[in-house]
This record gives structure tokens, sequence and C-alpha cells, in this order.
């Protein structure tokens, strides 16, 4: 049987919130942006492929979040391989992942809601179309901080 | 650095580092909680609007431009307005089939339709009893039909092939008498509806107490059904209801007083209660002397800056078309501001059917002018809304 010491056991928390917060952020977003993507094909068939952009677009958040998992996963030493983190390790790891997860939470969220108008905007005039991706585009950046600071959480917090 | 953190703990009165990890996950926990909680709840609450508003978005981006309009206008006649609509995939399919009017209200009918079916259930009761207009407007065009001594085919071309009773449509218009299309509406709500408004025309003849009857009915229900705001989404729809019935009821009370009609003359046409306009304030108004004296009573109102303009010009012509020209023109402004002010609820709706019917009573009047001789294109522009 594995020994999982406390260090470890809490950036196993951390990857949990990091993929937990950043995919329900990510799948509310998809879910508002697929709802109105697929409204827009009922009314133009051709608004498959934008749609499907539109609605593919909060996906990043449940990345960051899944990146950010996997690495406090294989350096935690709970897969394996690397020796087990410090307690205090372990506290940086569920900063880490908050940060990423809480981050893509709100992103995903935004972005979702972003998404669908773009997507209602463009069905109504498709010249639309690059600049709902530019209004889109703008959500994303609350998640690329999040990931930003959690990877050098990790990184100066001795996990990396 | 685990001894400096373990002090740190300890000064703040945790037992362990045990304890303090507990206690901060909890904390953590009941953050995260909240956090969600107050994220989700709004987002939540437009997700059921994302999809129709999509469609609807959809639908007015194929409404026509003023750059349409002025192509339209500028046709030389009515074959070349149709010959225009018959490239628009949302007419085309009516051009052919029906006469252009019957044409354009199918149209339109198609659109409420579409909305009835689409919009979420907290404002679906609404917008389904919105269809009851197109089963008033075919009762009324059979009854006016019949009044009329119109034949089978002219009266079947009046007819909007949507509503609830399209099923009853093919025997009440084999009625040879209004009376014959009135029994006709036996096991529909209608009977009820007409029962102190048929006496009336038994005694006068007249088709307008029915006609009232039925608009009335619509127009209230709609309000009560609008009336019981759960949100921000019904309280725009009740002040969109809530607006249409009191420009009607300002209609009914303006014709009147041109007419010198009395208190007790209106009373039977009017909706009971409005909007801005409550019972007590319509009773006042059907008091007023004449047509000035209804206008200053609505001082206060939304209505009164537009009316006082009307007033000026209704003061030189005799025409009511000014007071009706900017009711209308009030009417389509306030679905306007309302379709802009909840664009992640219930906004983009209203605002289509706002527009829709904007588009359709233009292409009307294009309709009319190009089947009558003597109207310019810069004319038919001057009277478009």
């Amino acid at each position: 049987m594995v020994v999982v010491v406390l260090g470890t056991a809490l950036a196993a928390i951390g990857a949990g919130i990091a993929v937990g917060m950043a995919g329900l952020g990510s799948g509310i977003g998809q879910g508002i942006a697929a709802a109105g993507s697929v409204g827009a094909v009922a009314e133009d068939p051709d608004m498959f492929a934008r749609g499907l952009i539109f609605t593919a677009l909060p996906e990043t958040q449940a990345i960051y979040g899944f990146l950010i998992a996997i690495l406090l996963l294989v350096f935690s030493g709970i897969m394996g391989g690397a020796s087990s983190l410090t307690t205090t390790a372990g506290l940086v790891a569920i900063g880490a992942g908050s940060a990423v997860g809480f981050a893509g939470l709100g992103s995903g969220m935004g972005q979702g809601i972003t998404a669908s108008s773009a997507a209602g905007a463009v069905v109504e005039d498709p010249d639309m179309f690059a600049r709902g991706i530019i209004f889109t585009a703008i959500s994303e950046t609350q998640a690329i901080y999040g990931f930003l600071i959690a990877i050098l959480l990790l990184v100066f917090g001795g996990i990396l | 650095m685990v001894e400096s953190i373990t002090t740190i703990i300890t000064t703040l009165g945790f037992p362990s580092v045990d304890a303090f990890i507990g206690a901060l996950f909890l904390v953590l926990a009941v953050v995260a909680v909240i956090v969600v909680i107050s994220t989700i709840k709004p987002v939540l609450d437009m997700f059921p609007y994302t999809y129709p508003n999509a469609r609807v978005r959809a639908r007015s981006g194929r409404l026509f431009t003023d750059k349409e309009f002025s192509e339209i206008v500028e046709a030389d006649n009515i074959e070349e307005v149709k010959n225009y609509l018959r490239g628009v995939p949302d007419y085309a399919k009516y051009i052919d089939q029906y006469p252009l009017e019957k044409a354009l209200d199918a149209q339109l009918a198609e659109s409420y339709d579409l909305v009835a079916r689409i919009t979420p259930d907290n404002s679906k009761e609404v917008f389904k009893f919105l269809l009851k207009k197109w089963d008033i407007r075919n009762i009324k065009s059979i009854i006016i039909a019949k009044q009329a001594g119109l034949n089978l085919d002219e009266t079947l071309n009046l007819l909007v092939p949507f509503g609830t009773l399209t099923d009853k449509l093919d025997t009440l218009v084999e009625a040879e008498t209004v009376t014959e299309v009135l029994n006709g509406l036996e096991g529909t709500e209608y009977p009820k509806i007409l029962e102190d408004a048929i006496p009336l025309y038994n005694e006068t003849g007249l088709l307008l107490p029915l006609e009232s009857a039925m608009d009335n009915y619509l127009l209230e229900n709609l309000l009560r059904s609008s009336a019981t705001p759960e949100d921000d989404n019904t309280l725009l729809l009740h002040n969109y209801v809530g607006t249409m019935v009191d420009v009607a009821n300002i209609k009914i009370i303006l014709r009147a007083k041109a007419d010198n009609l009395k208190y007790d003359d209106i009373e039977f046409y009017m909706i009971s209660d409005g909007y801005q306009i409550r019972e007590w304030k319509l009773k006042e108004l059907m008091e007023a002397e004449d047509v000035a004296g209804v206008v200053s009573g609505l001082e206060g109102t939304s209505y009164a800056p537009m009316l006082s303009d009307a007033m000026t010009e209704y003061s030189e012509t005799r025409s009511m078309s000014s007071f009706e020209m900017a009711l209308d023109s009030h009417v389509f402004k306030n679905g306007k501001t309302i379709s802009l002010k909840n664009q992640f609820g219930i906004g983009p709706m209203i605002g289509f059917l706002n527009k829709k019917e904007k588009e359709i009573r233009n292409l009307k009047i294009i309709a009319r002018s190009k089947r009558e001789e003597g109207y310019s294109t810069a004319m038919i522009k001057e009277m478009l809304i």
C-alpha cells in the first residue's frame, strides 16, 4: 500500500481544486456558448463552423486547470517517482490549484456568456465574426493570470 | 522555514499544524461554496435565454435594412414588390401561396409562433396567450366578411393560417351570417367573452362591440398574465404589454372625444385597467370635455410630450392620424428601449417582435401605396413608421 504524506495529500487537494473549479467554469461557459451556437445554427446552418469555434473557446480554462493538476500529481509523488512533498509545499500546491481553479471558474463563465452573445451577433451580422472573437478572447486573460501564478507558485514554491 | 510557519501557527492559537490545516480547509470550503453559488446564480438565470436569443437575433439580422426598404419603395408596381419579397426566404414561402397582405400576416404570425415555442418557461404563458391574437384576428375577419357579404374564397383570403382555432375555421367560414359564426364558436372560450357584446350587436347591427370585446379580452389577459413580475424579464414584458394596453385605451378615448361621445358611450369599449394609466385615471380621461382635455389630463405620464406635439397638428388638421402615429411610434420606441435593457434576457425577443411588427406594417403601407395611384416614392417614405 502506498503511504501518502500530508504534503502530498495537500497537493492532491490542490490538483482537485485546479481541475474541478476550472472545469466547472469551463463547463458552464461552454454550455452557455453551445446553447447560443445551437440557436444560431438552427436558423443558419452555415453557422456550424463558427458556432463550434465560439463553443470551443471556453475549453481553455479546463485545459489550464488540467495541466496544473497533472503537474501537481506528477511532482507531488502521488503517481510515484518523485519524492513526497513537505506540508509547506503542499499548502503552496493548494494555492496554485486555487489560483488556476477560481480564475478558470470566473473566466470560463464570462467567456461563455460573451461567446454566446458573439454567436448571436455573427448570425445577425456575419461581419461581426472577428470582433466577436476578440471580445470573447478578452475573458481569457483572467484564466491566463491564474495559470501564470500557479506556474510561478509551483516553480518558486519548490514543487517543480 | 518549516519552524517559522509552525511558530506562526502556534501564535495564532492552533495546537498543531494539522489543526490549522483542518481550519484552513473549512474556511476555503466555505469561501469556495459562497463564490460558486454567487457567481453561478446570475449565470443560470440568463442560461435559458441563450438559445432563443440566438435564434431571434438570427431573424433580426434578416429584417430589412433602410437601404432595402428604399429599394422596395422604389418598385414600380405591386408585382415588383412581390418579386422582391420572393427573393427573401422568410417571405418567399408565403408570397406565391397567399395574397400579399395575407402572406405578410402569415410571416408575422410565424414569428410570434416561433417566439412562443422557444421562449423560456417564465415568459411562455404571455407569449402563448399572445398567439390568441391570430384567433381573434381570424374571428373578426370572418364576421366582417359575413357582414359585408363576401364569398367563401374572399373570406378565406382574409384568414391567417395560425392560432389555435385553425381546425374550426373551415366550419366558421361556411356560416351564412354573423349570428351563425357566433353560434359556431360554441365549445371555445369566445361565447363567454362575447356574452355582453352579442345583445349590443343584435340591437344595433354594429360589429364594433364584438370586435372590441375580443380585443379587450386579449389585452386584459396579457396584462394580467404578465403582472406578476418574478424577475427583470417579466417586469420588462409587463412594461411592453402595459404600454400596448395604455395606447389602446388612449386611442379609444381620443377617438370618442373627437366624436363628442360621453363617459357612458365609451365605458363598454375600454380595457378596465392600464399600466401607467390606472382605472381612476381612465375614468378621469373619459370624463374629459374634449380631445384637449384628454391630452392635458395625461400630464405627468410618458405619453404627454408626444401627444402635446400631436395636439398642435390635430388643432390644424382635425385628423386623428397625428395622435395615432405618435402613439404607434411610442409603442415601437418603448419596445426598442426595452430590447436594449436586458440583452441576456427577454430583451432580444421583445426587440425582434417589435421590429417585425414595424417591418410588416411598413410593407403593408408600401403594398397599399403601390396598388393605388398617385403615391410618389417620397410620399410613401413619409408614411413609413
